[in-house]
């Protein structure tokens, strides 16, 4: 901390906490950045970096927790207050409106009240000249890059006259020659005072340009300090950092592998490609274990899973192809592939994993009728009972109010019903995408040991986790995906949470 | 610090407001409402309280209240057929021209049927496969169907009479039973039927699971397509059946109804009962609700003496008070309706 202590601090948190029912996003951070400092924040998925951010970008409220700016104490309500106080954030997706020109884009929302064409492309030309970027502003941003719809979207940010400049994973489709650029302009945007939060998955990005380092885990801070006594290593360590569970993990796993290895194939994934997330993804999966697919988000983990059940089409032409029990398949809807056996649990519960008007029994009855066996004209309120009470059963749902709305419960109780309704289907093959995804500690529990108590019935378990100590208990094989493809396999007993990070890291 | 408790009071008075209100049902409401509005009709309103009034207001407002079914039905998969009318009216002037034509009364209302359905499916396949926004896709399809139906079926003629030869077709909608009108009696039994269909067979839960999330519908293995072509045949089915009886009741009908405000009464009676906009929620009892307050203004405005433009004004003001209420007891996520917004 020697480098830059005796700064001052423009943007200070304090003891910040965000809780999501009853789960804590962030945990009693305290974070400061310095005037013209470039601040990296380093992670896990799901360690607290964008609750972080977004909670100073105005984009959420903290639920405890103090932001100061300058010294003073700020409270953002909506993204504008944070804007006024000097915070810009730049999303991970371009927010520029596509029919607009360049010009139009850097200073919409923040026109004068007489906007005349010529002084506004004027104007323009200026702020973009000052950051030595070459474009024309009267052209439509649909044209451009895109690196270049970063710097139009830089060019907004300066045009606002910050304090701050938020990145959230700026990188991720930018080619190296435009990364170059990139970091040139965001070196030279601290040498005009203006301070950066910079997050990326990237490690080198930040140890090449931060000037220091913050790492969450799980919502926690675990170490704040400058770069240049930082080391992949040191960060990657910090990152995982859970030494002592590991090794319960790996013997909890060597006893069940002592059993004789003569199992099924389930699925065969073949070289399947979905320009541009997933490219030659290749996998196979055996009925009576547990595959874990790790990754970071946007590895093509999530795209692979739609594109087995039919949610999402992957390439007609060269598409590659996928094999259930040796049978080649393709779907167009997920009815196929529910009829077929194959069920997909979401990550995005409140999206679209359950019916938030209906009670636990509904919810559960429906996933039965909507299979060919389970499917009859006139529904049985006492077969709805039945299914009902089974699945709360297995899968120890609790709830005071047996008819409350399924938006009424915790996000644990959600989950489980979302389980219910897919397992109550009679699959072959699960897909748990990011099973325990905002739910609470005793509810992971027994969650995982549900999973576990499925393998005796033989199907097919694949487990989409970013959360490495979830993947390594539960899982009998464990991928790793990296940009769109499987790069890396780990039986459970070699598999360390570091050896993952690194093979998922690029 | 001190705003700040104060804001936190603020949002727990309209919290507790909105349990409270959550407590009762909106179609509870709105029967409040039409109970007050009945009580303080019959005390300041001469001749509103007479049990000849009564039959004549349930007399007029069960056609609508057909009507306000069969658009139930698309509101809660959240979706709105705003052609419902057109092709009800169009198709029973055409059943009453193919019966001046000398085509026996079944022959002309199955001919009838052939074309609502196939208004239906056609709605059903824009809305489901082409992905057409419903609201643009029904206001179009309605349009076209008017058009095409007028200027090739009917020769541009407006008003089409029951002939002397099918006075038989009268008995739908004219006559008592037991003393209560028959269109009242129809409205019971279809709004009967389709409760059952709604909340007794894998259809109806299928289509109130379509409504409350469609992507979580989709995964969970429900035939989202064919289920919309469903929805928009039965409600231009259940549309033709308000319109028969319509044309039964007057002996006679006017193409020009399509011009008239009664595509927005329908829907004006569907969400002021409770089934939102947003879908999955509400239900026939929802349509019930809505129909009987909205007779009760009607019947009590009439009698006072409002004219049209009045009237559309009251009608207006309730559908916003409807809505308001949808959107404060379903209000938006904070989570969802914030993220990513700079």
């Amino acid at each position: 901390m020697s480098g830059v202590k005796d700064r001052k601090p423009v943007l200070q948190v304090k003891k910040a906490n965000k809780v999501y029912e009853g789960v804590h996003a962030i945990q009693n951070i305290d974070f400061d950045l310095y005037r013209g400092e470039i601040h990296a924040l380093a992670g896990e998925n799901g360690a607290g970096k964008s609750t972080l951010v977004k909670a100073l970008a105005g984009a959420i409220e903290l639920t405890s927790g103090q932001i100061l700016i300058n010294g003073n104490r700020q409270s953002f309500k909506a993204p504008y207050d944070a804007l006024r106080s000097g915070i810009v954030m730049v999303y991970q997706e371009p927010g520029l409106v596509e029919e607009m020109t360049v010009a139009q884009n850097i200073f919409l929302g923040k026109e004068k009240l007489l906007n005349r064409l010529r002084s506004t492309f004027i104007g323009a030309q200026q702020i973009l000249q000052s950051m030595k970027f070459d474009v024309d502003t009267s052209i439509k941003v649909s044209r451009l890059g895109e690196a270049q719809k970063r710097m139009v979207e830089i060019a907004r940010a300066i045009y606002h006259d910050p304090k701050v400049i938020i990145f959230d994973e700026p990188t991720a489709t930018m080619t190296p020659e435009e990364k170059m650029y990139f970091f040139s302009v965001i070196k030279s945007l601290a040498e005009k005072k203006i301070s950066v939060i910079y997050i990326s998955h990237a490690l080198e990005e930040s140890l090449e340009l931060s000037d220091r380092i913050t790492v969450l885990r799980d919502g926690k801070q675990v170490i704040t300090s400058d770069t240049k006594d930082m080391t992949r290593e040191s960060i990657v360590k910090n990152m995982v950092g859970r030494d002592i569970t590991q090794t319960y993990y790996a013997k909890a796993h060597k006893d069940i592998q002592g059993e004789a290895k003569k199992k099924k194939q389930i699925l065969r994934v073949e070289n399947i490609i979905k320009r541009p997330i997933v490219k030659n993804m290749s996998f196979s999966v055996y009925g009576g274990e547990i595959t874990g697919i790790a990754g970071l988000v946007g590895s093509g983990r999530t795209a692979t899973a739609n594109i087995i059940v039919g949610a999402w089409k992957r390439n007609m032409v060269r598409g590659g192809m996928i094999y259930l029990e040796d049978r080649p398949i393709r779907y167009r809807v997920p009815k196929q592939a529910i009829d077929d056996g194959i069920v997909y649990i979401t990550e995005e519960r409140k999206l679209n994993g359950f019916f938030e008007t209906m009670n636990i029994d509904e919810n559960t009855y429906l996933g039965w009728l909507s299979t060919k066996i389970g499917w009859r004209f006139i529904t049985s309120k006492k077969q709805e009972q039945k299914i009902g009470d089974t699945w709360i059963d297995r899968l120890k749902i609790r709830t005071l109010d047996r008819k409350a709305k399924l938006v009424e419960l915790s996000g644990g109780n959600q989950q489980k019903v979302v389980v219910a309704k897919s397992l109550v289907q009679k699959p072959k093959l699960v897909i748990f995408d990011e099973p325990t995804h905002g739910v609470d500690v005793a509810a992971i529990e027994e969650i995982h040991n549900f999973i576990r108590s499925l393998k005796k019935q033989n199907i097919g378990i694949i487990v989409i986790s970013s959360y490495l100590p979830e993947i390594l208990s539960l899982c009998d094989r464990i991928l790793v995906a990296r940009g769109g493809r499987i790069v890396e396999e780990f039986s459970p007993e070699d598999a360390t949470e570091n050896k993952i990070m690194y093979a998922a890291v690029h | 610090m001190v705003s700040l408790i104060q804001g936190e009071k603020e949002v727990n008075m309209t919290g507790m407001l909105r349990s409270r209100l959550a407590g009762l049902s909106q179609e509870q409401i709105v029967f409040l409402v039409s109970v007050f509005f009945f009580i303080g009709f019959s005390l300041f309103i001469q001749g509103f309280a007479s049990i000849g009034n009564f039959m004549i207001m349930l007399r007029n407002i069960s056609v609508l209240g057909i009507f306000g079914v069969g658009m139930g039905i698309v509101v809660i998969g959240r979706g709105i057929d705003l052609s419902q009318v057109t092709t009800s009216a169009v198709s029973v002037a055409w059943v009453l021209k193919l019966m001046q034509d000398g085509l026996s009364i079944p022959g002309a209302v199955l001919l009838g049927l052939l074309l609502v359905i196939l208004m239906g499916v056609i709605n059903g396949y824009l809305i489901a496969f082409i992905e057409i926004p419903p609201l643009f896709a029904t206001l179009a399809s309605g349009i076209c169907i008017y058009g095409f139906v007028r200027h090739y079926l009917l020769n541009l003629l407006n008003n089409h009479y029951v002939p002397e030869s099918c006075k038989s077709f009268l008995v739908l909608g004219q006559g008592n039973i037991l003393g209560i009108p028959l269109p009242v009696i129809w409205f019971g039994i279809i709004a009967l039927m389709c409760h059952l269909f709604l909340s007794r067979t894998s259809f109806g839960r299928f289509i109130y699971a379509q409504g409350d999330n469609e992507e979580a519908a989709r995964l969970t293995g429900i035939g989202i397509r064919p289920l919309k072509i469903l929805q928009y045949t039965l409600c231009s089915l259940i549309g033709y059946l308000a319109a028969l009886i319509m044309a039964s009741s007057t002996s006679s009908l006017n193409v020009r109804i399509v011009d008239s405000t009664l595509i927005f009464d329908v829907v004006l009676v569907v969400v002021l009962g409770g089934i939102s906009l947003i879908g999955g929620r509400g239900g026939v009892k929802s349509v019930i609700a809505g129909t009987i307050l909205i007779g009760i203004l009607l019947n009590g405005m009439v009698l006072i003496n409002l004219g049209i433009a009045q009237q559309n004004l009251v009608k207006s003001v309730v559908l916003l008070c409807a809505i308001l209420l949808d959107t404060f007891m379903h209000p938006s996520d904070e989570e969802t309706a914030r993220q990513g917004d700079i």
